[in-house]
């Protein structure tokens, strides 16, 4: 088992470091035909709102080499209809359930935590916080979530204001950080002519989180969750050897929906067979106890 | 929701603009109806770190436009380039077939600036059934070549102009007073404008448009395309959100809320 939060009376342990980002899955509804969710460690849901909020205008999705930027305006029939339609599934599913609540006003984020906190089949919120945050603004929503569930409250951190926000974040109670977002871009659509702005998706995205990841590793003391262009087994283990505890995968699943299958299994030590010539310690189960989390803890005793 | 491998078998050039692609499919996804469609990348997936063609990213939709013995015929730009024997990523079948009156008599369909490939499979059905097909190809959809459509199918051709003047097409009143059910393709940057055009002029030429009479069959680009990501997601005015790749691709029109 793999503590993802820090400890507390309600931690949350998974089986698996290897979990779907927020979008990627639905709310669980989606791939269930194709993916074998019982090698993920967790579900994290799409985004939620307390209210509903509307799909977005004009283009969504724009095509960049390698990537693509995507503009949802999340989209959510708001919290109370989205509990009512999935509760039952999420009961049902073999895994733990991650409800990804917007943070879009202190009361909202409130009013949401308690709602969950009555809820079973939630096992943790995930905070999503918008870019261009202050760190007071971060410190208010997460504290207006933790004051009112007992739950875990994971944080997911704007890619570019990571560092800024991170401390205040851990210092208003947060129970794990997720690094990060997907950054956000600009991209022309090819049909419209216009620039369209959303999240930027694509195996570019990995070293920009990933050195976020090292950096935050060596000053945070909670658990970090690595998110970001991850699109092969290799990708994950870099952000364990960063120091993640876990990866959230992202748009790969999308265009293989078995990559995010096959990336769990290889780092929940589900790989059975092993390449021509790897060495042991290049597939057995503790691959993620590797050089930068040494560095932190120190040497293992002799 | 299936992910399979599927063969190019054949590649035919139909006219300067588009090429039709024979495929051998999983019998699942030869099952194909019209309205369905398949999410295909062509860049074959490599297990192996580091190889992976990450150009293009996204899968593609593609529109199936016949059924030829369990292949599938799809239609795509000529622009592109395919071979024999090429295999495929094929993810499908995505989203519900159309759905027809059952006293159906004669159908409108109409493409206003795209290609109308997303409607070309209901053709083979229609005529099937003995219901009259009139094609209407308005904006830059009129420089679409319809000589390898079934010579039953009447084709119009509206003004080739862009923007608000092309909804314009020869007997517009008569072939919108004639149509037990209309289906309609639009451009893809702007959906949601263009229907709500499509149905503002509807207004204009009937009394009254009434329910199950004018159905958008919309064709976004797609991230996820099985209900995912939800990037497709649209409103309705009593059912509140449906999602194009899951509900879709039609939606009746007097039922959107275009706001």
């Amino acid at each position: 088992m793999i503590d993802i939060t820090r400890p507390g009376k309600n931690m949350l342990s998974l089986n698996s470091p290897v979990m779907a980002a927020s979008g990627v899955l639905g709310f669980g509804d989606a791939y269930r035909d194709i993916i074998n969710f019982e090698v993920l460690g967790a579900l994290v849901t799409n985004p939620v709102t307390y209210e509903p909020y509307s799909p977005a205008g004009g283009m969504r999705v724009v095509h960049l080499d390698a990537g693509c930027v995507v503009h949802t305006g999340m989209p959510n029939p708001g919290l109370s209809k989205v509990l009512a339609k999935y509760r039952d599934l999420w009961t049902m599913l073999p895994l733990p359930v991650i409800l990804h609540l917007v943070g879009t006003t202190p009361e909202h984020v409130r009013k949401s935590a308690s709602r969950v906190e009555v809820e079973d089949a939630v096992n943790a919120l995930e905070l999503g916080l918008n870019d261009d945050i202050t760190p007071e603004e971060a410190h208010q929503l997460v504290r207006a979530a933790v004051e009112r569930t007992e739950k875990p409250v994971m944080v997911r951190l704007p890619l570019q204001d990571a560092y800024a926000i991170a401390d205040a974040v851990v210092e208003a109670g947060a129970a794990t950080l997720v690094v990060a977002a997907p950054p956000r871009g600009t991209g022309r659509d090819k049909f419209s002519g216009q620039l369209v702005t959303g999240r930027v998706y694509g195996p570019l995205v990995l070293p920009i989180a990933l050195r976020v990841v090292e950096r935050l590793a060596q000053r945070i003391n909670i658990p970090l969750i690595g998110a970001g262009g991850i699109h092969a087994p290799q990708d994950a283990r870099d952000y364990i050897e960063a120091g993640a505890v876990a990866v959230q995968v992202d748009a790969v699943t999308w265009i293989h929906p078995k990559m995010l299958e096959i990336i769990a299994r290889d780092l929940s030590g589900l790989v059975v067979t092993r390449e021509v010539g790897a060495l042991p310690d290049e597939w057995y189960p503790g691959i993620g106890e590797t050089t930068s989390k040494m560095k932190r803890e120190g040497p293992p005793p002799e | 929701m299936k992910d399979t491998l599927a063969i190019i078998e054949r590649v035919r050039r139909i006219n300067p603009q588009v090429q039709h692609l024979e495929l051998a499919v999983d019998e699942s996804l030869a099952k194909v109806k019209p309205g369905q469609s398949l999410l295909v990348r062509v860049a074959p997936f490599s297990p192996t770190p580091g190889e992976e063609n990450w150009h293009p990213y996204l899968r593609e939709q593609w529109w199936p436009v016949g059924l030829n013995n369990n292949k599938v015929i799809v239609e795509r730009p000529t622009g592109i380039r395919y071979e024999p024997g090429q295999v495929i990523n094929a993810m499908g079948l995505l989203g519900q077939p159309l759905r027809f009156r059952r006293t159906l008599r004669n159908v409108l369909l109409l493409a206003y600036n795209s290609t109308p490939t997303a409607l070309l499979m209901t053709i083979p059905w229609l005529l099937g059934n003995k219901v009259a097909v009139t094609l209407v190809l308005v904006g830059s959809a009129t420089e679409y070549g319809t000589q390898h459509l079934p010579p039953e199918v009447e084709v119009l051709r509206g003004s080739p102009g862009k923007e608000e003047k092309t909804l314009i097409w020869p007997n517009q009143v008569l072939t919108a007073g004639w149509a037990d059910q209309v289906f309609v393709v639009v451009a893809a940057d702007d959906e949601r404008l263009r229907f709500q055009r499509v149905l503002e002029l509807f207004q204009t030429l009937r009394k009254d448009v009434p329910k199950n009479y004018l159905f958008g069959v919309f064709q976004p680009m797609l991230a996820c395309g099985v209900g995912a990501c939800w990037c497709c997601a649209v409103t309705q005015k009593e059912s509140g959100h449906k999602l194009i790749c899951q509900d879709g691709p039609a939606f009746d029109l007097m039922t959107m809320d275009f706001k």
